[in-house]
């Protein structure tokens, strides 16, 4: 037997096996240990969800201190113990809050319930194939995550606390375990969480990849691909290249913690102490490990929600999507560039001030393909005939937030500029509107958007439009004020304001921020109501196309089992966005191309 | 997934048997050559002179590294679909290394600029001992861990 | 990105889907990921380890730091010679690794198993070697955190020589001592039929690739440590 026929008898053997999965499912391999793509999904967004409430609880928690830092709340002693002393959050409370809270959100929510989720839906669903490559690594790469869940949140519970030290673990506060309260077991907790995240997100991401490769149904080729799978596609690649240097940088850092070595202690003076005797390290190293993912982590989170606001505006406008062939390039340029531009991150920490500038132009460079996509999401949007459902509604706000975060990125961006406003508030709104809120915003209208395939019913969607209306403006009137503030001086992860003369005039604001902050997370409470609420007793859906698309997905059944299509996979004849063409409000990809069609 | 269009790429290529050996017996030259550089470079004291046969060594490796990937890892033979989505993303590490060390490099020089303790560090030698006789090279050892001794302590 | 659907070869239209752009199966296109991600974390701790060199005044001269083998009176001076041998032994079990692989696409089993065996002890016989060279350092004082060498110029040296030293060694030594794992399990898959049955070794590739990526990475550790 030829290695040739070797192969496709591998291939054709694998695809025979899904095919009879439905039959012997119990209740844990169908809920619990499944190997179904959309199963694992689900497990990873509601896993996802609560790490989501327990990191916007944190930045409640922590926002009542800074906008009331003189009063007490008894209920809070009640809850949080000796973490609030006098019903008021300490100093050491306060730091792990805003260390977990950044974690949490950037790692377990943005990452693993963002991609985890949408990667694992719809890369079958849309690329045609009865399941991923390896649906065992999947579900492998879920229980990964999950053992780092269990793992984070067991941190919370140790009698030192989680770790403090800001979640990008620079040493010494990393490093040494008598820096803080947090920096014992706390963050030896964090490290074996993260290590069994990197491990989770490279399974997954590795099967990602050969899946898009590799089990395209007939006619799909690259050119064919939904944005959503693109984009998806390039974030895989970005994790499997980025995050093993995370691995590397944090072995270093178990070593520099356990085993008496020093790569990132240089000469450290300890009062009471003395000199350590580990020295000739450098601290610069550990944040160039670190930002060396710690960007592309950024559109890590950023990409999958660039990717599903591209499919679902072409949707919602019944227009193709302008420019697919500037819009995939531009996704290319930004994954290109993720990787060279991480030492802006680094601009005052002693970085080589010529080294400095280059990583400025790379990353106004950034600013290129950016637009691009701005520009081809509104001229999608142009003339289209607009249907305002939530998801819709999300994706526009997508688009507001990245237009509005992305300016900021422009100042922080220039290494002169980057001298004020580094660690600042200004720094604090520049992200959380680009990469927080905004891939938020990506991953509610792909919730909204694919919720009926999902559980085969709607969401209501009177809660869906409260939700982003009031979710939309507290998103501005949080961090919108915070631009001032930071141009102002007001640095941040400071405890108390209070004490300083410059900054008491802000004492009324940093109070509103926090009660509109308060405000948008009860709303939020409120969509996940509208989530389960509609997974048990939503409107049933009734047609197997409810938005009139053309992607592959909505020609499964309305609850497609294990293996997606009962009968044969559709073969693909056309692009994704043939919306409008000749007439024709939507031709679907599986749509044999007419005699007398034009072409696009 | 059956597609019969598809051509047999992988038995193209000549005698197999005959590659492996002709690889292996280049990696051992590349090899040898590295060693013989690395010998000689053992009494040159010359500064640029080292660099530049340093800068050989790591022409050698790469060499090396290529003819791995490419026949003992049967890359060369596969599409070149494969080859490109391999090589492409490596080319990263051109950037990876150019900044990583040229920060280090940066670094060295704001501590000897700055760094009072750091710059005298590097200047006090250390009494050396003649190589060559045990009894010495047993002492500095021993020497060595007394000194790190107190490192564990602390 | 226009380049995607052109960069067809011959006829056959590559990305056109219902086929793997590659011509090879999943796991094979797996396994070549996970070694790229994985250079990234050996190029990582290289790559550190050269940034920290960069930003350190002196640093001890390999010759006079590997300098020993087994069995030799205590104080010889034989730079480089123990190490060339474990680069040998490398490079041999690799040979051996491609045979393996060959003799699998020919469906030959009896060739398949004896020159999986010879990978094996390839393998235990370099970690052998690491096994003691990291021993002789131990006794001479050497470790994470310890490091009784000075520097080329007789100046103290910092402890990231060794730091750097022990990790980076050991975490290769770490993925031989899996490969090795790796190939015992497929030796004995060989052994009982299991390949015969489903008509192809193609595991014994992917484990192969795995085997020939720790033997790259050596030549470069081999480099960066001993020769530079």
């Amino acid at each position: 037997m030829s290695h040739e026929a070797a192969l496709h008898a591998h291939e054709s053997h694998g695809h025979d096996d899904h095919g009879h999965h439905e039959h012997h499912d119990t209740f844990l391999t169908k809920y619990v240990f499944s190997q179904d793509h959309k199963m694992i999904a689900k497990q990873f967004l509601i896993t996802g969800m609560v790490w989501a409430v327990l990191g916007g609880l944190m930045s409640v928690l922590f926002r009542l201190q800074l906008g009331y830092p003189e009063a007490s709340f008894p209920w809070l002693e009640s809850i949080l113990g000796k973490w609030a002393k006098g019903g008021q959050i300490t100093p050491e409370a306060y730091y792990a809050l805003v260390t977990t809270h950044g974690t949490v959100l950037v790692f377990f929510v943005l990452t693993a319930g963002l991609s985890g989720t949408f990667a694992n839906f719809l890369i079958p669903l849309q690329i045609g194939a009865r399941d991923m490559a390896s649906p065992f690594m999947n579900m492998l790469s879920y229980w990964f995550f999950f053992a780092a869940s269990i793992v984070m949140l067991s941190s919370m519970f140790v009698e030192t606390g989680p770790f403090s030290g800001g979640w990008t673990a620079y040493p010494p506060l990393s490093a040494l375990g008598d820096a803080s309260p947090g920096s014992k077991t706390g963050m030896d907790l964090w490290i074996i969480a993260m290590a069994l995240f990197v491990v989770s997100s490279l399974l997954g991401g590795l099967n990602y990849i050969a899946t898009i490769l590799n089990m395209r149904t007939k006619g799909m080729s690259m050119t064919r691909l939904p944005l959503t799978i693109w984009a998806l596609f390039f974030t895989a690649v970005l994790g499997v290249l980025s995050f093993p240097v995370l691995l590397s940088g944090f072995i270093l850092l178990i070593f520099d913690r356990n085993f008496g070595t020093s790569f990132y202690l240089s000469d450290i003076y300890v009062n009471g102490v003395g000199a350590l005797s580990n020295e000739g390290g450098s601290a610069i190293l550990f944040q160039h490990l670190f930002w060396f993912l710690g960007h592309p982590e950024v559109y890590i989170i950023l990409l999958p929600a660039m990717g599903m606001v591209s499919e679902i505006m072409s949707v919602n406008s019944r227009k193709p999507i302008f420019g697919y062939m500037a819009m995939l390039g531009s996704l290319f340029a930004i994954a290109v560039l993720a990787f060279l531009v991480w030492a802006h991150h680094m601009f005052v920490t002693g970085l080589n001030p010529f080294l400095g500038s280059v990583f400025v132009l790379l990353t106004l460079l950034i600013a290129v393909p950016s637009a691009i996509k701005v520009f081809n999401w509104l001229t999608t949007l142009w003339r289209g005939n607009i249907r305002f459902t939530p998801a819709m509604l999300f994706a526009i706000g997508f688009v507001s937030l990245f237009i509005s975060g992305g300016l900021t990125g422009i100042w922080l961006g220039n290494a002169a500029l980057d001298i004020h406003l580094h660690d600042s508030y200004f720094v604090i709104a520049h992200f959380h509107i680009v990469m927080g809120v905004a891939s938020m915003f990506g991953m509610f209208a792909g919730v909204y958007h694919w919720f009926p395939k999902m559980y085969g019913r709607y969401l209501n969607n009177s809660l869906g439009y409260m939700h982003f209306w009031v979710t939309l403006a507290g998103a501005y009137l949080i961090f919108w004020p915070m631009h001032y503030e930071g141009l102002a001086g007001m640095p941040r992860r400071y405890y108390d304001f209070s004490i300083w003369e410059s900054f008491k005039q802000f004492a009324e604001l940093n109070r509103f921020i926090s009660t509109v902050a308060m405000i948008v997370f009860a709303v939020q409470i409120l969509f996940l109501l509208n989530f389960f609420y509609s997974i048990f007793k939503g409107r049933k859906v009734t047609t197997l196309n409810p938005w009139q698309a053309n992607t592959l997905e909505w020609t499964t059944p309305i609850n497609p089992g294990h293996g997606n299509w009962p009968g044969e996979i559709p073969e693909v004849h056309r692009w994704p966005y043939d919306y409008g063409k000749d007439g024709v409000d939507f031709t679907p990809q599986t749509t044999p191309v007419g005699e007398h069609e034009s072409s696009h | 997934m059956s597609n019969h269009d598809t051509h047999d790429h992988a038995e193209h290529h000549g005698d197999p048997i005959a590659e492996i050996k002709k690889v292996t017996i280049i990696l051992s030259v590349l090899t040898i050559i590295e060693l013989i550089l690395g010998f000689w470079m053992i009494g040159i004291t010359g500064e640029s002179m080292r660099l530049a046969i340093k800068g050989v060594i790591v022409i050698l490796m790469m060499a090396k590294a290529f003819y791995i990937v490419a026949y003992f890892m049967h890359l060369k033979h596969e599409l070149k679909n494969l080859i490109m989505t391999i090589v492409v993303p490596l080319l990263l590490f051109v950037w990876f290394i150019t900044a990583f060390l040229s920060d280090g490099g940066s670094y060295k020089n704001l501590r000897n600029n700055y760094d009072p303790h750091f710059k005298a560090q590097s200047t006090i030698k250390v009494e050396k001992k003649e190589h060559g006789e045990a009894a010495e090279g047993e002492h500095e050892a021993k020497e060595g861990e007394k000194e790190a001794k107190p490192a564990e302590t602390k | 990105m226009s380049t995607t659907t052109t960069a067809s070869t011959k006829e056959v239209k590559w990305w056109g889907g219902g086929k793997s752009p590659f011509n090879v199966e999943y796991g094979k296109v797996m396994m070549w990921y996970f070694l790229m991600s994985d250079a990234f974390t050996f190029g990582a701790f290289l790559i550190a380890y050269g940034t920290v060199r960069f930003s350190t005044n002196g640093w001890p001269n390999p010759n006079e730091v590997f300098k020993s083998y087994p069995f030799a009176s205590e104080g010889v001076n034989a730079p480089l010679v123990f190490v060339s041998i474990m680069t040998f032994i490398l490079i041999i079990s690799s040979v051996t690794m491609v045979l393996a692989v060959h003799a699998g696409k020919m469906m030959d089993k009896k060739g398949v198993v004896r020159n999986m065996i010879l990978t094996i002890i390839g393998g235990i016989a370099f970690l052998s070697c690491q096994a003691w060279e990291w021993n002789h350092l131990h006794h001479e004082g050497a470790w994470w955190g310890m490091n009784p060498f000075l520097n080329a110029d007789g100046t103290q040296s910092s402890t990231n020589f060794t730091n750097f030293f022990f990790t980076i060694t050991g975490f290769h030594g770490f993925h031989v001592f899996s490969g090795v794992v790796i190939n015992i399990i497929m030796l004995i898959m060989t052994l009982l039929d299991k390949f015969e049955q489903r008509g192809h070794y193609l595991m014994i590739e992917k484990a192969g690739l795995y085997w020939h990526f720790v033997d790259l990475v050596w030549v470069f550790v081999f480099t960066c440590f001993y020769l530079l």
